[in-house]
């Protein structure tokens, strides 16, 4: 076998250097400068979970937040105060003596981009369309009486710019503004477009799976699933154009790859930022991180139809176990806040910062409750989670605390599809997972998290998440009613911060950290705007 | 898969369907033979049959072990805060009410005309994704095998005529770095240097959006695409982002087919015919090239196809670092969705790859060896 000389390698590696560096050079010739068009907003974001652009179908937040830029809602959230209500498709309202009818005046004028004239023919049928679908947006308007049955009498054009709303009970007239006029459900579609376009009964929503067509500043006009998407300005909109006149997704779900990016300035925006990169951005000159509260909840909730967590004791014995400061200065660092209470800071009613998170890190109390409910050997129990990235180090964290007081918690990590199906269907013993309101107000989950109207198998209510614990407590239920109506905002505020408390001790589940809308934001963007209920496209500029 | 697998021997048969000269040779004189049928015939309907039933046995798998995964594609559908009646309505509309043979049934008879129903991830025809994302990978991947079989190739062949040298050494460390340097770690190290640092190629994605809204697709092969309408600036665009993931990838090609090519080399180059060629006076380079490397090029042959054909499945993290919007990506999704209409079309898409992948290999076969002819 003869042997290589070092000149000989040196002649035979020449043309591979060679090769090599001709490649280099072409591809360094390749890189582009580093710029965003002007006029053009460019966001890296994991847009996975987009499987729909129908408002009466689409559930998720990805979604909602493109649903809000193209199609306007009869009302919309003031951008520096989520509680407060601006106009929207409807630029005035009148309320009945008795609370129990709004009267929306509507914009005149207006054209759908197919060109059809906006009337308010099309704000009803939208809004009927929501109930008749019954998917996950039906129930922002069953929960306050409307049915398959009454939705035509209740809801109805009397003319081409006014809407009568009537309600069975008088609600807080601002609980419906945000509930339902603010809400996606009430987004203005086109009915004349959309019904040339209905399959077999279906108003439509095979149509509207990947397009949009409604009122509203942008328009979809393309998505690659799982690829990119791009928002157009519409040139016909009735209100002021867009300083961005398109908006351009890049689908990136790897958080370093869009850090990446956005350093480079090949894209604006960063959705999806780790809690390393938040922190090594936090000091950078070209980017800002912007952060806002959402009305998301993090909790780990407890299956009552497990008699080891039927005990109220063992419930609030698990509260002790978790450790909210250590986690919220590590894991949910930038990502999220300590809270206990259901209702999330920033809502009508919520108690404040302090008042909602009475909980520390307490093994001795949470002995001492175990050995209340007859526990003092503690038990093996069993945690599922999904895939949001912080499960698994919280629940690793509460699993080393359990073990301290006795109590073995197994880990159980899988698909969020799997996960939801596990706790819908009650098969589980805990689980750690998010559920996020529409609504900034006390309300919103007290009717889901608190609330539950029947708890037998049977009535299958699993919308409710107080049902999907097995939790049912009558004077609770009427607690909730009770505030629910109450027409003294004070004393609704009372109600609330009374149920809170209670709810805090005994409820079905743990809640631990209400989470942020976070985003690194190029200085070059302008007047980025968003609260925890919308992001508003139409502010930004460069 | 991410990694190709150093497991799998050369003379391994794909896709269930036999490919070696000795079945060719025996289905002559069975009943083909007897019928007088010819023998290329008899050959052709036997692999064809084969085909048929390797690609049915994988879509029946692949469908009824979905049905059986603790996955619910109605909440991968509606969301997780919906009623019980809508989570029934959109169940029966699934048509997942029905008992499990009638709906394989009805998918297979949706199979027969190409149509893979909804992906319920997507809400569009699942064959209408796979068109859309299958190209993506493919540039990648052919990308990916050039480099890895061009420099692969010659660093084994190099390696075994220069065994125990420091060249054999370089190739077999490169090898060892292919083979267990994770490529998501590489991929993020590569964008940091030759992106982020030295500004030497396009980043993640597939082309900058500056030339997004120019690009005319055609065959959803980009370099093809840009270079057919003559947008050469673009061309380049899309050459600095595919140059880094296809790297990645062809280093994992090149270590496995350096290493097979080497181990095939040295057996070879311990044969008589070379020492007598030697012997004879013919130089080292001419009797490796020309004489030695024929005698491999049926089992290198093999292994490139294997290399390509795992590529062609899709690297899940190389395309999630780099934001690639390819097949594997799209699979790995819907199966976590729980979205079986894209899972079982895209599974009968990698079967399909195999069974061609190992038809062109048995064509080339013929090409490269007169034995086999």
């Amino acid at each position: 076998m003869p042997t290589m000389t070092l000149k000989a390698s040196l002649r035979n590696a020449r043309g591979l250097r060679r090769g090599a560096t001709a490649i280099a050079l072409f591809a360094a010739a390749s890189a582009a400068s580093a710029a965003t068009p002007p006029n053009t907003l460019v966001m890296a974001w994991n847009i996975d979970a987009i499987s729909t652009f129908d408002p009466a179908q689409s559930g998720e937040v990805v979604t909602n937040e493109l649903i809000q830029n193209t199609c306007d809602a009869l009302v919309n959230f003031a951008p520096e105060d989520e509680r407060k209500i601006q106009p929207g498709f409807a630029h005035d309202w009148d309320v009945s003596e008795d609370g129990r009818e709004i009267t929306f005046h509507l914009r005149t004028g207006a054209t759908f981009p197919s060109g059809n004239p906006v009337m308010a023919h099309d704000v009803a049928w939208s809004l009927q369309r929501v109930v008749h679908l019954g998917f996950g947006a039906a129930a922002t308007l069953t929960e306050y009486g409307f049915t398959s049955d009454n939705v035509e009498e209740m809801i109805e054009a009397v003319d081409d710019e006014t809407l009568v709303m009537r309600l069975d009970k008088p609600y807080p007239v601002n609980l419906i503004m945000h509930a339902i006029a603010a809400n996606q459900a009430s987004s203005v579609l086109d009915s004349q477009l959309i019904m040339e376009h209905e399959e077999d009964g279906d108003y439509g929503n095979r149509y509207l799976t990947t397009r949009t067509a409604c009122v509203g500043p942008y328009r979809l006009s393309r998505w690659d699933a799982g690829e990119a998407l791009i928002l157009e300005a519409n040139d016909e909109y009735w209100g002021d154009r867009p300083t961005l006149s398109r908006i351009f997704v890049r689908h990136v779900s790897e958080p370093g790859t869009q850090r990446l990016l956005l350093e480079q300035g090949d894209v604006d925006v960063a959705r999806d930022l780790g809690p390393d990169d938040l922190a090594d951005l936090s000091g950078s000159s070209t980017v800002t991180i912007e952060q806002t509260l959402r009305p998301q909840l993090f909790f780990w909730i407890f299956n009552l139809e497990d008699e080891r967590f039927a005990h109220p004791e063992v419930r609030l014995a698990m509260r002790y176990l978790i450790d909210y400061e250590g986690l919220g200065d590590s894991v949910m660092n930038a990502l999220g806040v300590p809270r206990a209470s259901f209702v999330q800071l920033g809502a009508i009613g919520a108690l404040d910062e302090d008042e909602g998170q009475p909980f520390s890190l307490d093994l001795e109390r949470a002995r001492e409750l175990l050995a209340e409910a007859g526990f003092t050997e503690g038990f093996q129990a069993n945690v599922i989670y999904g895939t949001l990235p912080h499960s698994a180090p919280i629940a690793q964290s509460v699993q080393q605390n359990a073990s301290q007081v006795g109590i073995r918690l197994d880990l159980e990590r899988m698909a969020n599809a799997q996960l939801f199906a596990r706790v819908r269907g009650r098969e589980y013993q805990s689980a750690m997972l998010a559920w996020q309101t529409s609504v900034p107000d006390a309300h919103g989950n007290a009717s889901r998290l608190v609330y539950n109207p029947d708890n037998s198998a049977e009535a299958q209510l699993t919308q409710y998440p107080a049902w999907r614990a097995a939790f049912y407590d009558e004077e609770l239920n009427a607690r909730v009613e009770e505030a629910l109506l109450e027409a003294d905002p004070d004393h609704r505020d009372q109600l609330y911060a009374e149920l809170q408390r209670d709810v805090m001790e005994t409820g079905p589940m743990a809640i631990m950290f209400q989470m942020y809308n976070v985003a690194g934001v190029r200085n070059e963007i302008q007047d980025w705007s968003w609260n925890g209920f919308r992001t508003y496209y139409t502010l930004a500029s460069k | 898969m991410e990694r190709i697998s150093h497991l799998l021997h050369p003379s391994v048969e794909i896709g269930g369907v036999m490919t070696d000269s000795s079945a060719r040779s025996t289905s002559a004189s069975r009943p083909g033979a007897v019928l007088a049928v010819p023998g290329w015939a008899w050959s052709s309907v036997k692999a064809i049959l084969s085909t048929v039933i390797t690609l049915f046995g994988l879509v029946a798998l692949t469908f009824f072990i979905g049905r059986l995964l603790p996955l619910d594609p109605v909440v991968a559908v509606l969301g997780d805060n919906i009623s019980q009646a809508a989570y029934d309505a959109m169940y029966r509309q699934l048509g997942l009410d029905q008992p499990l043979l009638i709906q394989f049934l009805d998918y297979l008879r949706g199979v027969l005309v190409l149509d893979f129903g909804t992906a319920l991830t997507t809400g569009r025809p699942v064959i209408d994704d796979i068109t859309r994302v299958f190209p993506a990978t493919l540039e990648l991947a052919t990308v990916a095998i050039i480099i890895g079989t061009g420099l692969g190739i010659p660093a084994g062949v190099f390696s075994a005529m220069y065994r125990g040298s420091w060249i054999d050494h370089i190739v077999r460390v490169v090898g060892l770095v292919g083979y267990s340097a994770p490529n998501f770690w590489l991929g993020l190290m590569g964008l940091v240097l030759f992106y982020a640092t030295l500004g030497w190629i396009g980043g993640p994605g597939r082309i900058n959006m500056i030339h997004e809204f120019d690009l005319i697709r055609v065959t959803g092969f980009y370099l093809v695409d840009t270079a057919l309408a003559g947008q050469w600036v673009a061309f380049r665009n899309v050459f600095g982002h595919i140059i880094l993931p296809a790297s990645i990838l062809g280093l994992g090609a090149l270590a496995f087919i350096s290493r097979m090519t080497r181990s095939f080399m040295i057996e070879q180059l311990s044969q008589e015919y070379v020492i007598t060629a030697r012997v004879k006076g013919l130089s080292w380079a001419r009797t490796v090239w020309i004489h030695a490397f024929r005698n491999i090029a049926v089992q290198v042959l093999t292994v490139v196809v294997l290399s390509y054909a795992f590529l062609l499945e899709g690297a899940v993290l190389t395309e999630t670092v780099f934001a690639w919007p390819g097949f594997g990506r799209y699979l790995t999704n819907a199966l976590l969705a729980g979205d079986m209409n894209a899972v079982v079309g895209c599974t009968l898409l990698i079967g399909i790859i195999f069974v061609v992948l190992n038809l062109l290999c048995d064509l080339l076969y013929r090409i490269v060896d007169p034995r086999t002819r």
